[in-house]
């Protein structure tokens, strides 16, 4: 009896930490660990000679920026918001068009074992180039920042999509492969009912891991070619007027936005991969 | 019926990574019939799988044809339906659109209406009604399995193939499973192939059992006709006389593939030592008491007395093993029924004639015939009662024990028979069932007397299961029991080794028929190596020679007899003649018109008279007629008007024997 009544007494003590942790147990450790950071930062900052701005500094410098994100001056002078849907807007158009010709391609080379010997050396090679290398030489050949930026872009996501979607369809299992033929499958039958299906996983991890890489090359891409709106852009042009206190913000909306897009993959897979299918 | 799918010699060569190939399968010939359900089994990578393959078309043959109907089979149709061992459901489809997508994609010319009752006719059939509409993970092992075979059969193949469908499942569901695919089997007159591991399992299902050897190179090794009928129930097969003899078959058959493996992995090579060709021998033999010679030769060292140095003893449980064993080549030389030489060179084993031959007698006497007790309780204690026991009961199957039609059991206990009026083949049955197991048969009343070597009657009689009713002393006194026997091209190889054996195992036959080694003889053979049995059931010239009289002295006892100066060791003419005739009489093999040459391959006298005379023993010899116990003299010069003057025989042939085929060792 004793501990039942120690048990609520201590409860009391802090009876809306306790709640939140009860409902939402995966929000108060990050919650904590993130304070912990901000605290050891600001401490850092305070040191002599620290050249960068603690948190409370950087809040101090950037409050117009985080509470007005929709103002829009011109040029290049707006608003966080109009930076990052610039930035967001150059990744959807180019991540599509990855996304199809990353399948495509994908189904193609898994499909078809010549295609998989004569393309593989290739893509081996040019999806270790880095998003940065990619930037002089679309320059060179497109002329102009934008369609530059989406071709970087592309360029970067496609490799992850269409070299998962060959894994996905080359490592569909022999048994799913018999059983289309002994019941002497369509092309298209075999297509929708047994292709697909069973790469679906490996193309969503593709789809992720390209997503993840389409946002680090759009900063990349916008950081070297100046004068468009964008937050690559915006970071640059922080730095270039010793603004390191946007900078650092720029960064965190960088990291936001990246974790929301993993997420909304994640969340879509969830809808589309068939039961069965998940790993 | 008619042919209804047609393996036509085929083989399967895979080419391997290093340049290689490897033959998995060669010269497969199998027909089968419409509703026939046959079993592969084999070991692991004997092919099994790949011949189902072929058959369904997922894998071609390198050489040859598989048709179905007639048609050849050069891809993968729904008319050949698989049921995969993992059950290869799509996982991200119900049970429903798993049958439903085969239905849908096979029989695109029925209305949908149609179609989706087939689908539905089916998850009935198995049982799933209540899991219609789950995906396949979230079903047990041998549900997966039920919706497997539903999508097979609801597609209506004409054949279906099942590669180890119940593989993966625990004991009790493979079961349930087993007899309901046997009923729907037998409902829809089904054909199909099933590959299996599973001994019981091939004998509960299938018309006809194919056993592949091992690979490479594997190819059909047997097949068994499964002769209980249908439908079947598990229980009731598991009660059917032939159920054990099927399965001790296959078992039987599974352990030889496993030994050669063995011995082929071993590749030993003939080792020269002492002037002998080879020093390394594998005999091999059969735990009884007339073993004795080999287990002594074996125990005190007579074998390396004469440059034997490493003598294996393979012990075999049946006689079938040294058959295997001397027909494959992994066997040196063999203890052997006497008759067993004169049967292989006659083409006795498959109908293809192995030259053997036998160059020392090693025990005579020593058998004797045993009745269930029960006829004894109702004073049946001659010949002439069981005959008249028996066709007062004509109306019952009565079934008698040998242990191999070559045996001398075999021969005499037909002879006694025949001389009592009795057809053996018409009025009992014969079965071969290995000598350990007679006592066990006699006991479960799955036969009703046997004739064996010891100690297999002394034993029946002391545990009082049965009793002795004719010893050699009624039959043939002296006859000859078991023989030594080697290849004859193995006797060419190896002429020095062939006569150092035969001095080894001589000396030891005088050895056992000391009276004074009579007990550590007994000791020898009871030991687990050899006949592994108590010390009471092993008598050898026992003075006593009523052992087995029960509660009443009723037999006097021929024991094994190993050695007398009166040459009882010679391998003589006479006898293997005399063997002929009975061979002949039976029908087991033709009566060979170039008689007089066959004797004269089989006994090598001068083997024998060398290995004697360098042993300084002296052996008078004189030929005399062989007389049994009915009267009957056997005249050694007219073999075949003896035959023509027996009243109860086979239509025997007379036909030329050819014995010229030198075939090479196969195992080695």
């Amino acid at each position: 009896m004793t501990t039942l009544r120690t048990r609520p007494a201590r409860s009391l003590q802090n009876p809306w930490l306790s709640r939140i942790n009860k409902q939402f147990p995966d929000i108060v450790p990050p919650i904590i660990a993130t304070a912990i950071f901000l605290v050891i930062w600001q401490l850092f900052s305070l040191t002599p000679g620290a050249t960068l701005p603690g948190p409370v500094q950087v809040v101090r410098d950037t409050w117009i920026l985080i509470f007005w994100p929709f103002f829009d001056l011109g040029g290049t002078n707006k608003g966080l918001f109009w930076q990052i849907l610039a930035s967001l807007q150059r990744v959807a158009i180019s991540y599509v068009l990855a996304a199809i010709f990353g399948i495509g391609l994908g189904i193609l080379i898994g499909t078809s074992k010549v295609m998989s010997k004569a393309l593989d050396p290739l893509f081996q090679l040019l999806r270790t180039v880095p998003p940065l290398a990619w930037v002089p030489i679309s320059l060179a050949a497109l002329r102009q920042n934008e369609p530059a930026a989406l071709f970087v872009i592309f360029i970067t996501a496609i490799w992850p999509i269409l070299i998962n979607t060959a894994v996905g369809v080359k490592q569909i299992p022999q048994d799913y492969n018999n059983v289309a033929k002994v019941l002497q499958l369509t092309r298209k039958e075999y297509f929708f009912n047994i292709l697909i299906p069973a790469a679906l996983p490996y193309i969503f991890t593709g789809l992720r891991i390209a997503i993840g890489l389409a946002w680090l090359a759009i900063i990349a891409a916008e950081i070297v070619m100046s004068g468009i709106v964008g937050i690559g852009f915006f970071i640059w042009e922080a730095y270039q007027n010793n603004n390191v206190s946007e900078v650092i913000l720029a960064l965190v909306y960088i990291g936001v936005v990246g974790l929301l897009l993993d997420k909304i993959m994640a969340w879509i897979e969830t809808l589309i991969v068939p039961q069965g299918q998940k790993s | 019926m008619s042919v209804f799918v047609a393996v036509d010699n085929i083989d399967k060569v895979f080419d391997l990574a290093g340049g290689g190939q490897y033959v998995a399968l060669k010269g497969i010939d199998l027909q089968i019939k419409k509703g026939e359900f046959v079993s592969l089994i084999g070991h692991s990578g004997c092919g099994k799988s790949t011949l189902l393959n072929m058959v369904a078309g997922l894998d071609l043959p390198s050489d040859g044809v598989v048709t179905l109907e007639g048609q050849r089979i050069t891809k993968p149709g729904p008319d050949r339906m698989v049921v995969f061992q993992n059950y290869s459901l799509l996982p991200w489809r119900t049970v429903r659109e798993n049958i439903a997508l085969a239905v849908n994609a096979t029989m695109k010319d029925l209305p949908a209406g149609e179609r989706r009752a087939i689908v539905e006719k089916h998850i009935d059939m198995v049982g799933l009604r209540p899991h219609a509409d789950k995906p396949p993970e979230m079903l047990s092992g041998g549900q997966k399995q039920r919706v497997a075979i539903a999508r097979a059969l609801a597609i209506r193949p004409k054949l279906l193939l099942l590669d180890e469908p119940f593989g993966a499942l625990d004991a009790l569901t493979r079961g349930n499973l087993q007899e309901q695919l046997m009923q729907i089997c037998e409902e829809n007159h089904v054909t199909a192939i099933m590959v299996t591991h599973d001994v019981d399992e091939a004998v509960l299902l299938s018309d006809r059992i194919v056993m592949l050897t091992n690979g490479p190179e594997s190819k059909i090794g047997q097949i068994l006709e499964v002769d209980i009928p249908r439908p079947r129930k598990r229980m009731e097969v598991v009660e059917h006389p032939s159920y054990y003899s099927l399965r001790s078959e296959m078992i039987y058959f599974l352990n030889q593939q496993k030994r050669i493996k063995k011995i082929r992995a071993r590749k030993t090579a003939a080792i020269s030592r002492h002037g002998l060709e080879k020093v390394n021998l594998e005999i091999g033999f059969v735990p009884l008491t007339a073993c004795a010679p080999l287990a002594v030769a074996k125990e005190k060292g007579f074998f390396t007395k004469h440059g034997l140095d490493e003598v294996t003893l393979v012990r075999e449980t049946s006689w079938r093993g040294i058959v295997d064993g001397i027909t494959g080549g992994y066997l040196d030389a063999a203890q052997m029924p006497s008759g067993m030489p004169m049967w292989l060179t006659l083409g006795g084993h498959e109908n293809r004639p192995l030259p053997v031959a036998t160059s020392l007698t090693m025990t005579r006497n020593g058998n004797a015939i045993t009745l269930d007790k029960r006829f004894y309780e109702q004073g049946i204690y001659t010949l002439s009662d069981f005959k008249a026991h028996l066709h007062s009961t004509a109306n019952q199957q009565h079934r008698m024990g040998m242990v191999h039609p070559s045996s001398m059991h075999n021969l005499l206990l037909r002879y006694w028979l025949a001389a009592g009026g009795i057809d053996p083949d018409r009025d009992v049955s014969l079965k071969t069932i290995p000598p350990a197991q007679m006592v066990v048969d006699l006991q479960a009343g799955t036969i009703d007397g046997y004739c064996v070597g010891e100690p297999w009657n002394i034993r029946a009689a002391e545990e009082g299961v049965g009793f002795t009713i004719a010893t050699d002393l009624e039959i043939w006194l002296g006859h000859p029991g078991k023989v030594l026997g080697v290849r004859e091209d193995w006797a060419a190889a190896y002429p020095n080794t062939h006569i150092a054996l035969v001095k080894a195992l001589l000396e030891a036959c005088r050895y056992c028929a000391n009276p004074a080694n009579s007990e550590e003889v007994r000791e020898i053979v009871a030991r687990r190596e050899y006949v592994s049995t108590d010390l009471a059931y092993v008598q050898i010239e026992d003075p006593n020679t009523s052992t087995c009289s029960l509660d009443r002295p009723m037999r006097e006892y021929a024991h094994h007899q190993f050695y007398a100066d009166s040459a009882i060791n010679r391998p003589s003419r006479t006898e293997q003649l005399w063997i002929m005739t009975q061979l002949a009489r039976w029908g087991d093999t033709p009566f060979p018109r170039n008689w007089v040459e066959i004797v004269e391959r089989i006994c090598k006298v001068g083997v024998f008279s060398t290995a004697a005379r360098e042993l300084g023993l002296d052996i008078s010899y004189t030929r005399q007629p062989i007389k049994l116990f009915d009267g009957t003299v056997f005249n050694a010069d007219d073999p075949i008007g003896y035959l023509n003057d027996l009243a109860i025989k086979r239509d025997f042939s007379i036909a030329e024997v050819v014995l010229d085929a030198r075939r090479p060792l196969v195992a080695a």
